[in-house]
C-alpha cells in the first residue's frame, strides 16, 4: 500500500522542483504510472481484504473506487492544463500541490482499515477542495459556493465524529473487519435511532440527498474544470462508500430508518432529471444529473440486498466516469465560446466532429445505454428495488426515461443544427482534449466488457 | 537579548521588525471582530461574466436586450449586460428625437420594420407589461405623414407608394386639389404630388418607450451598469476560405468597462457583443479592429456610421394648421409637426452636404432656422409667416454614410460582434424590428420574421448600396 501513498505524496515535492515546462509531462506520466498500482488489487479470490498493513487495506468495495481516483488524477491535470497557462509557476504548482494533496487523502480515505481514520481523511478532502473551488474558480459566485460545500458537509459529518467516538467507546475497535465480526443488533430505541441518523447524515449530504443537495450545482458550476472532475467523480462517491462501510453496524435499524431518504431519493431523482429538462448552463445541468445518478446509489446503498451494493457499486464507477467526461466536455465548450450556455453554441458537429462523437458517447452512457456499465449498475439497482417495493418501478423507469430526454436534448442542442455564425473561427479540438476523452471512454467500454471486476463484494 | 534583534537586522537580513508588524496586522484583521477588507468591494461594477454585452442602452440597445430576453426558450437562460456610458442620456438620439413613426420608405424591409414597430406601439402595454408598474401612455398621435413632391419626384413617389401599398402599408396619393380640400392651411405652389399615410403613422414619446423598455428588461433580469467601454480582448486565428484566401477572423472575449470619473474598469467574459453604440458606433467598431487593414479590402472597410448633428426648432403660432396636421415634409426637405394642444410646433430640415454642422458639441444654430427653414416653411403655409420659434435643441444621427440605413447582423471578420446601428434617423421607429431580428440572428442563426439581409454588412465591402430615398 505503501507503493501508492508514497508515490503520491513524493508527487508533490516532483511539482515544486520540476522545471516549469515539465511539470505537467512529469506529472502526468507519473501519475498515469501510479494508477497502474491499483490493478494489482483486482484479482482477490475471496471476500477477505488484502491485508497490506495494519491501516490501509483494500477489499473489491474500495479497488474500483481506488482505481477510479488514480486515474482520475492524471486527466485531472490534462484537463487544467489550458486555464492555468497563463499563471506564474508558483502559481500553477500550487494548484497542482493542491490536486495532489487531495489525491492523497482520496486514496488514503478508501484504502482505511479503521473509521476514526477514515473520517479524519474524509474531512481532510474538504480542504484542498474547497481551496481550489474558491482561489481558481471562474466568478465572484464561487465564494459563495465554497461556503455552501464547506458547511453543508462539515454539519453533517460531524454527528458522525460524535457517533463514531461512541461506538470506539462501545465496541473497542472501529476496524472494518472487526465491525462485521462484533456488531451487535441495535434495538429501536430513540438514541439508536439518533445514532443511526447521525452515522448517516454526512454521507447522505455527501451524495447528495434531494433535500441536501443545494451545495452542488452551486459548487460544480463555480468550480475549475479539475475541481468539477474530482468533485464529480470521487467526492460524490465517498458518501456512498461511506454509507456501504457503515451499515453492518446499523443492522436493523435501516429497514425502517431508511424510509424517509428512500422517498426522497426516488422523488429526489424525478425532481432532478426534470429540472436538468429546463437547465440553459451546460455545467449546471451536469450537475443536476449527478444529482439524479446519485439518488440511485442511495436507493441501493439503503435497500442493502447483494445485488443492490453491486449495482451501486458498478453505478458509481460508470457516473463518475461518465460525469468527469461531461464536465471534460463542457469546458471545452466553454474555453472556446467564453459561455456556458448551451444555445449559444450550437451545431458543433460541423465543425468538430470527433469531439461530437465524444459527446455523443457521453451522452449516450449517460442515457444508460445497454451494453455500458451504466445500464448494468442502474438494471440492478432498479430491480432491487422493484423485489423491494414493486411502485418503485414508476420512479425509476420515469427516471430513466427523463434521463434519456436530456441528455439528447443537451446533445442535439449542441451538436447538431445549423451552426451560430459567431463560432466559426473556434480553435480546433487539441489532441490533449481528444485523448483526455478518449481515456475517460475507454474504461467505461472496457469495462463493459468484463464488468465483474467492479462488482464488489459479491462474486 | 534586545541587541541581537538589531545586530540581525545590521546584518543586512532585512526588517525583521518590519515583516512581524505586517504578520501581526494580517492576523489581526483576520480575527472575527474587526472588519475583513481581505476583498474589495466591486458591487459597482458589472459582474464578471455575461453571454451578451449590448453597447449603448439606447432605444436599440434595450430593444436587443428586451427581444434577447423574450425570444430565449428558457426563463433566464442568457445574461445579458447593457452597458450604457451616460444613464441621463443626455445625448442620446433616442431622447432628443421628433418621435415620428412612418412607413413611407421606398426600401420593403424599411416598411416592414415600421409597420411592426406599429404594431408593437399599439400594443405595448401587452409587450411591456411590468406587474409593478402602471401602465405606458405613449401619447401615440396618429396624425399620418404627408410627403410632398415636385414634378421631378413625383414618378419616384408613385413607385414608392406602389411598394408600399404592396407591403400593407396605409398609404394614399394626394393630388394639389385634393390637398387644399383636405388641408386649407397648405399652399400647393410646386407640389406635383402628395402621399398620405392613412393608419399606423404618426408620433409619439420616444422618453415613454425608452423608459417602459427599460423597466420591462430589468425585471427580466438584464444587468445595467454605466460605463464606457475601452478595450476588447479578442482572440484572432487564421483561416482559408474557400478560395484559399488567408483571412484572419477574430473573437471578442472580454470587454472592458471602465467607470465614469475613475480609473476602475471591470474585464467583462462575454461570447457575443453587440454594438448599439449610436453616434458613437464606429469608435466601438474601431476599438475591435474593424477597418484596421489596407483600404478597399474588407479587413479596411470600416463602420461607416458617423454623427451628423441635426437641429429641431420649436415655435408657436397661434393661426396654424389644426389639430388633424400630419407631419408635413415638404419637397425643400423641411418638416413640421405639431406638438400638443397649444399651437405649438416643431420642425427642422436636413442641411444639405456643405451645410453639415459640427458634431463635436449639441450647440444648436438659430440662423440656420432664420435663413434655411423659415422661408421654405413660410412657403408652403402661409400661416408660418408669423411664428415665433420658442425653443430648440439639436441630437445626433447615428448616419450611415454608405446608403442611410442601418446595419444590422455580424461582422463577417469579427465573427461575435453584431450591429444594431446606423439608421440614420429612423432607428426609433425601426427599433422593435430590428431587435427582433438581431435576436433571431443569435438565438436561430437568421433573420426569421424580417428579412434584413439588405442591411448586413458585407454590403459595404462588396459596395451594394440599399438606398433609402425618403429620408428626412
Amino acid at each position: 500500500m505503501l507503493k501508492m501513498v508514497f508515490s503520491t505524496i513524493m508527487l508533490l515535492p516532483m511539482t515544486w522542483f520540476s522545471k516549469n515546462n515539465m511539470i505537467w509531462i512529469n506529472l502526468t506520466t507519473h501519475g498515469l504510472i501510479i494508477s497502474l498500482i491499483p490493478l494489482l488489487f483486482f484479482n482477490q479470490t475471496n471476500s477477505n481484504l488484502i491485508n497490506c498493513s495494519a491501516h490501509l487495506s483494500s477489499d473489491p468495495l474500495t479497488t474500483p473506487l481506488l482505481m477510479l481516483t488514480a486515474w482520475l488524477l492524471p486527466l485531472m491535470i490534462m484537463a487544467s492544463q489550458y486555464h492555468l497557462h497563463n499563471e506564474s509557476p508558483s502559481r500553477k504548482k500550487l494548484y497542482l500541490s493542491m490536486m495532489i494533496f487531495l489525491q492523497i487523502s482520496l486514496i488514503m480515505t478508501f484504502m482505511a482499515t479503521e473509521l476514526i481514520l477514515f473520517y479524519i481523511l474524509f474531512e481532510t478532502t474538504l480542504i484542498p477542495t474547497l481551496i481550489i473551488i474558491t482561489r481558481w474558480g471562474i466568478q465572484a459566485e464561487r465564494l459563495n459556493a465554497g461556503t455552501y460545500f464547506l458547511f453543508y458537509t462539515l454539519t453533517g459529518s460531524l454527528p458522525l465524529l460524535i457517533m463514531l467516538l461512541y461506538i470506539y467507546n462501545d465496541l473497542g475497535s472501529l476496524n472494518i473487519m472487526f465491525l462485521t465480526l462484533t456488531a451487535q443488533k441495535l434495538t429501536s430505541t430513540w438514541s439508536h435511532n439518533l445514532l443511526w441518523l447521525a452515522c448517516m447524515m454526512a454521507f447522505m449530504v455527501k451524495m447528495p440527498l434531494y433535500g441536501l443537495h443545494l451545495w452542488l450545482p452551486k459548487a460544480h458550476v463555480e468550480a475549475p474544470i479539475a475541481g468539477s472532475m474530482v468533485l464529480a467523480a470521487v467526492l460524490l462517491k465517498l458518501g456512498g462508500y461511506g454509507m456501504m462501510r457503515l451499515t453492518p453496524i446499523l443492522d436493523p435499524l435501516t429497514e425502517y430508518m431508511a424510509y424517509p431518504f428512500l422517498m426522497l431519493s426516488l422523488w429526489g431523482m424525478i425532481m432532478t432529471s426534470s429540472i436538468c429538462l429546463r437547465q440553459t448552463d451546460l455545467k449546471s445541468l451536469i450537475a443536476y444529473s449527478s444529482v439524479s445518478h446519485m439518488a440511485l446509489v442511495i436507493v441501493a446503498s439503503l435497500i442493502q440486498t447483494p445485488w443492490s451494493f453491486t449495482g451501486a457499486i458498478i453505478l458509481m464507477i460508470a457516473h463518475g466516469l461518465t460525469s468527469s467526461m461531461l464536465f471534460c466536455l463542457a469546458n471545452s465548450n466553454y474555453e472556446r465560446t467564453h459561455s456556458r450556455i448551451m444555445m449559444l453554441s450550437r451545431g458543433l458537429q460541423t465543425l468538430l466532429p470527433l469531439m461530437a462523437f465524444w459527446w455523443f458517447m457521453a451522452n449516450l452512457t449517460n442515457l444508460a445505454l445497454p451494453p455500458t456499465i451504466n445500464l448494468m449498475g442502474e438494471l440492478l439497482v432498479v430491480t432491487t428495488s422493484f423485489s423491494w417495493s414493486h411502485i418503485t418501478i414508476m420512479f425509476t423507469g420515469l427516471n430513466m426515461l427523463i434521463t434519456a430526454l436530456y441528455s439528447l436534448h443537451m446533445y442535439i442542442t449542441t451538436q447538431r443544427g445549423p451552426l451560430t455564425h459567431h463560432i466559426t473561427n473556434i480553435k480546433p479540438s487539441f489532441t490533449r482534449e481528444n485523448m483526455l476523452m478518449f481515456m475517460h471512454l475507454s474504461p467505461i467500454i472496457l469495462l463493459s466488457l468484463n464488468p465483474s471486476i467492479i462488482m464488489g463484494l459479491t462474486p | 537579548v534586545a541587541h541581537a534583534g538589531r545586530t540581525v537586522g545590521r546584518l543586512g537580513e532585512g526588517d525583521w521588525d518590519g515583516k512581524v508588524s505586517e504578520i501581526k496586522k494580517k492576523i489581526k484583521s483576520i480575527l472575527p471582530g474587526t472588519s475583513c477588507d481581505l476583498l474589495p468591494d466591486t458591487s459597482h461594477l458589472p459582474p464578471e461574466h455575461s453571454d451578451v454585452v449590448i453597447v449603448g442602452g439606447g432605444v436599440l440597445g434595450l430593444s436587443v436586450a428586451y427581444w434577447l430576453k423574450k425570444l430565449e426558450s428558457r426563463r433566464g437562460g442568457i445574461r445579458v449586460l447593457v452597458v450604457e456610458q451616460d444613464y441621463t442620456y443626455s445625448q442620446a438620439s433616442t431622447g432628443l428625437s421628433v418621435g415620428g413613426i412612418c412607413q413611407q420608405f421606398s426600401l420593403p424591409e424599411n416598411i416592414q420594420l415600421s409597420l411592426f414597430s406599429a404594431s408593437f406601439l399599439r400594443n405595448i402595454n401587452e409587450y411591456l407589461a411590468v406587474t409593478s408598474a402602471p401602465p405606458l401612455d405613449l401619447r401615440f398621435n396618429p396624425s399620418g405623414y404627408l410627403l410632398l413632391a415636385s414634378e421631378k419626384d413625383a414618378a419616384a413617389m408613385e413607385s414608392n407608394v406602389k411598394v408600399q401599398k404592396q407591403e400593407g402599408a396605409k398609404v394614399c396619393l394626394m393630388s394639389p386639389d385634393q390637398l387644399r380640400n383636405k388641408f386649407p392651411w397648405i399652399n400647393t405652389e410646386g407640389v406635383a404630388l402628395a402621399s398620405y399615410g392613412m393608419e399606423n403613422e404618426g408620433w409619439f414619446d420616444p422618453w415613454c418607450l425608452l423608459q417602459g423598455l427599460r423597466q420591462k428588461v430589468e425585471s427580466m433580469g438584464v444587468f445595467f451598469c454605466q460605463g464606457e467601454v475601452t478595450r476588447f480582448v479578442s482572440s484572432s486565428q487564421r483561416m482559408l476560405t474557400t478560395d484559399d484566401e488567408m483571412v484572419i477572423l477574430k473573437r471578442i472575449h472580454e470587454v472592458h468597462v471602465k467607470m465614469d470619473h475613475s480609473l476602475e474598469y471591470q474585464p467583462v467574459e462575454c461570447a457575443i457583443v453587440i454594438n448599439a453604440a449610436g453616434a458613437w458606433s464606429a469608435q466601438i467598431a474601431a476599438l475591435a479592429g474593424i477597418g484596421k487593414g489596407p483600404p478597399g479590402t474588407l479587413q479596411g472597410t470600416k463602420l461607416p456610421v458617423e454623427p451628423r448633428k441635426r437641429y429641431v426648432y420649436v415655435w408657436h403660432c397661434p393661426q396654424g394648421p389644426g389639430l388633424e396636421t400630419p407631419l408635413v415634409a415638404d419637397t425643400s426637405g423641411a418638416y413640421f409637426r405639431r406638438e400638443g394642444l397649444g399651437s405649438n410646433y416643431l420642425g427642422g430640415r436636413s442641411p444639405t452636404e456643405e451645410e453639415e454642422p459640427d458634431p463635436a458639441n449639441l450647440e444648436v444654430d438659430h440662423d440656420f432656422f432664420q435663413e434655411k427653414v423659415w422661408p421654405h416653411l413660410a412657403l408652403r403655409v402661409p400661416a408660418f409667416e408669423t411664428l415665433k420659434v420658442q425653443t430648440a435643441w439639436a441630437g445626433y444621427y447615428d448616419y450611415n454614410t454608405f446608403d442611410q440605413n442601418g446595419v444590422v447582423g455580424p461582422h463577417p471578420l469579427v465573427v461575435n460582434m453584431y450591429f444594431a446601428t446606423g439608421f440614420s434617423g429612423h432607428g426609433l421607429q425601426q427599433a422593435p424590428g430590428v431587435g427582433r431580428a438581431v435576436a433571431e440572428m443569435i438565438l436561430e442563426g437568421s433573420f426569421q420574421t424580417i428579412d434584413l439581409s439588405p442591411f448586413l454588412f458585407n454590403r459595404f465591402y462588396l459596395g451594394e448600396k440599399t438606398q433609402e430615398n425618403n429620408i428626412m
